[in-house]
């Protein structure tokens, strides 16, 4: 008698039945080869350790822990939007208003990127239900035993857009299915995930530094796991070095970036946890955020939150940072630093002589730029806001 | 599109699960020894008695939140997404995976008669997992009721077992008219009658060999005859001891017959465009 469950046995039996059949059978049943398919939804899940982030921070990481499923996860995207666009006074109820409207005038509303995103995904559905998946996404079967799974590798977007076909739109029809070219398990690579990833336009600084993280773990022999992991995960490259010999295929996954420009996106795993969601949201360049990594964390998340707010330069980051090292450097007799002593003798003696239109003059006339000198004033304000309110708080 | 094997006869206990159990794992063997990428076949079990779910599973307790059932009851919207989930390995092979049936089927039937587009509560969900599996292979209950009709308008290739002793043409005819009339009423030109199996034949017995060649030398039936699985008693044991026939003997006669129809069946698949 043939043993249970020896797989090969069995096969080896009916072969012996149908002999020469075998060999006959044709080679459409050996195709291995990547192939285009249909998949439900269900069964394809994005990677947790994709670089390019789609998903807000947090809600990324509720959904990647299991505490989400992907309705629910876009439910709170929708959500954050809606709060953002309702502030704006533009608030939302049907999904499809956020679709752009030629009538309306929108170029002057600056939108959260919850919002941008939202609108995006909404567009991008909206262009599959009419025009079809042009491409499919790229998908590695994960596939075990009847728990078929796949995980995205790249094309992330367009499966939350299905998402939103499938479960938000109302009045499009969904079969709740997203084409995918699917790789098998021992193709997949992070090389390939690296060089799609980066040859699109819009890798955010954050997510290149993710990505060259991703890249110099692996070629280390670190061990890339299947959840969602903490920043700490990547900030282990930063005392990663090259591989002799893997350089050049590193640099060219990264889109044919240079050594000094590598080096410095991988710097930006020095950002504070805060800082790096913040510039990650806002899809800030490298070019900004260079010269703040070497700064202490609330440091890093005020240049970050100014970054964002009046849109500096990298040169205008940097004028700032150096004016601070200059007046820290000058340390006072009395227990204050020496230039808040200065300004504030300064400013209770003239009080009555603070007006804004010299004071705008005043600073104009130092930094030469007037986007510079707004920079400066807000700050100011809002120092003395915070000073303020300090008061309060303590009463 | 997936072949989609259904195994069909109102005749009861002519071997349709017998058949439909073995065949499954034949082609699943047979396409791993030939070095498939993807050898998994999925049993779909349509019989409310789940003697296909038994045997393949050890299991006869699937209910209304894990079996077949659940897939016929669910929204249309989410009926793929439970199908997915109600798939079970089977524990004959790691590439055999079955649908498993319930009693509740009985139940479902009742409720779903008459509602619009119930026969294609099983074709719409399984069109959405069958591209996974090399083919799928359904059971069906001894009649021509609501749950055989479903799994006819999901097949693409009906298989009719059938007794020596039920040969008269004029029966066999009559089953293979009722699938055509089921195929065109419901337009569903990809099914067709594929093939007629013989079970349970005894060559002792000289009727049989006379029904046997009758079969034969008819113009479309004997074109059809896809198999001839002689009356062997491994059968039954290994019917009662949850196995399937090549492994409770694999030197039996029926054994070899079952293997046999599998390596046709293989071959058909890959000469039919069906993979
Ligand atoms: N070739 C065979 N030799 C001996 N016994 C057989 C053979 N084929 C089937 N049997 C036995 O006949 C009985 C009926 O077989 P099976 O359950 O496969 O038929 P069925 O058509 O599925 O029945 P039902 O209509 O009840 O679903 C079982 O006990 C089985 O073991
Ligand atoms: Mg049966």
């Amino acid at each position: 008698m043939a043993k249970r469950d020896d797989p090969d046995k069995l096969s080896e039996l009916l072969g012996s039945f149908n002999g020469e059949l075998l060999s006959e059978i044709p080679q459409h049943f050996n195709d291995d080869s990547i192939k285009v398919e249909r998949l439900l939804l269900d069964m394809v899940r994005p990677d947790p350790i994709q670089p390019r982030r789609i998903l807000p921070d947090r809600i990324h990481h509720e959904f990647h822990d299991g505490r989400l499923t992907p309705s629910q996860a876009l439910r709170e995207l929708v959500q954050i939007a809606q709060v953002a666009a309702r502030q704006r006074g533009h608030p939302f109820k049907n999904l499809l208003e956020l679709l752009p409207d030629p009538d309306r005038d929108e170029e002057d509303i600056k939108l959260t990127p919850e919002e941008t995103l939202l609108k995006e995904l909404i567009t991008l559905a909206v262009t599959i239900h009419q025009d079809g998946q042009v491409n499919p996404i790229t998908v590695v079967d994960m596939t075990h035993g009847v728990t078929r799974l796949y995980r995205i590798e790249t094309g992330e977007r367009r499966y939350w857009a299905g998402w939103l076909l499938k479960d938000f739109l109302q009045g499009f029809e969904s079969d709740g299915m997203i084409d995918c070219i699917v790789v098998p398990a021992d193709r997949s690579s992070v090389f390939r995930q690296a060089k799609e990833n980066t040859a699109r336009r819009g890798l955010s600084a954050i997510a290149m530094a993710r990505q060259a993280a991703l890249l110099l773990l692996t070629v280390n022999g670190y061990e890339i796991p299947a959840y969602a992991v903490t920043n700490d995960f990547y900030r282990q490259a930063l005392e990663l070095r090259i591989p002799r010999g893997t350089a050049q295929e590193i640099y060219a996954a990264m889109g044919g970036v240079d050594k000094a420009y590598f080096s410095y996106i991988k710097k930006l795993l020095l950002l504070c946890d805060e800082a790096m969601e913040l510039a990650d949201r806002h899809n800030l360049d490298e070019g900004v955020l260079r010269s703040i990594t070497g700064l202490a964390p609330e440091d890093q998340i005020e240049m970050v939150q100014q970054i964002i707010q009046f849109g500096l330069s990298g040169k205008q980051v940097e004028k700032i940072l150096h004016q601070d090292e200059q007046t820290t450097n000058e340390t006072g007799t009395t227990k204050f630093p020496k230039h808040i002593n200065d300004f504030v003798m300064g400013y209770s003696k003239h009080v009555d002589d603070f007006e804004s239109e010299s004071l705008w003059k005043a600073f104009l006339a130092i930094h030469r730029d007037e986007h510079l000198t707004h920079a400066f004033l807000m700050r100011l304000g809002e120092t003395a806001f915070a000073a303020a309110r300090n008061y309060k708080g303590q009463k | 599109m997936k072949r989609t094997f259904v195994l069909t006869n109102h005749k009861g206990g002519v071997g349709k699960s017998t058949s439909a159990t073995n065949i499954a794992l034949g082609i699943v063997a047979l396409l791993r020894q030939a070095g498939a990428a993807n050898p998994r076949v999925l049993l779909v079990d349509t019989d409310s008695q789940s003697h296909a779910t038994l045997v393949t599973t050890g299991r006869n307790d699937f209910d209304e939140d894990n079996s077949l059932y659940s897939v016929l009851m669910a929204n249309r919207q989410d009926a793929a997404e439970i199908m997915g989930q109600v798939i079970v390995p089977s524990k004959w092979d790691e590439n055999l995976h079955v649908l498993p049936a319930s009693p509740m089927l009985e139940q479902a039937e009742r409720e779903l008669q008459g509602t619009a587009g119930s026969p294609y509560r099983l074709a719409d969900p399984l069109a959405k997992h069958a591209p996974h599996y090399a083919a799928v292979v359904i059971d069906t209950h001894p009649s021509f009721s609501l749950l055989t009709e479903m799994a006819l308008v999901a097949a693409t290739d009906a298989i009719v077992p059938i007794e020596p002793r039920y040969l008269e043409t004029v029966g066999l005819m009559n089953v293979i008219s009722k699938i055509n009339y089921i195929r065109d009423g419901w337009r569903i030109p990809n099914l067709r009658v594929s093939g007629v199996l013989v079970t349970k034949m005894d060559r002792r017995v000289r009727g049989h060999h006379k029904l046997l060649d009758e079969l034969s030398a008819h113009p479309i039936l004997g074109k059809l005859l896809c198999g001839v699985i002689p009356m062997n008693e491994a059968v039954s044991y290994a019917h009662r001891y949850h196995r399937s026939i090549f492994v409770q003997n694999p030197k039996a006669p029926a054994s070899k017959a079952y293997g046999q129809v599998a390596g046709r069946i293989v071959k058909y698949m890959g000469t039919s465009g069906g993979a």
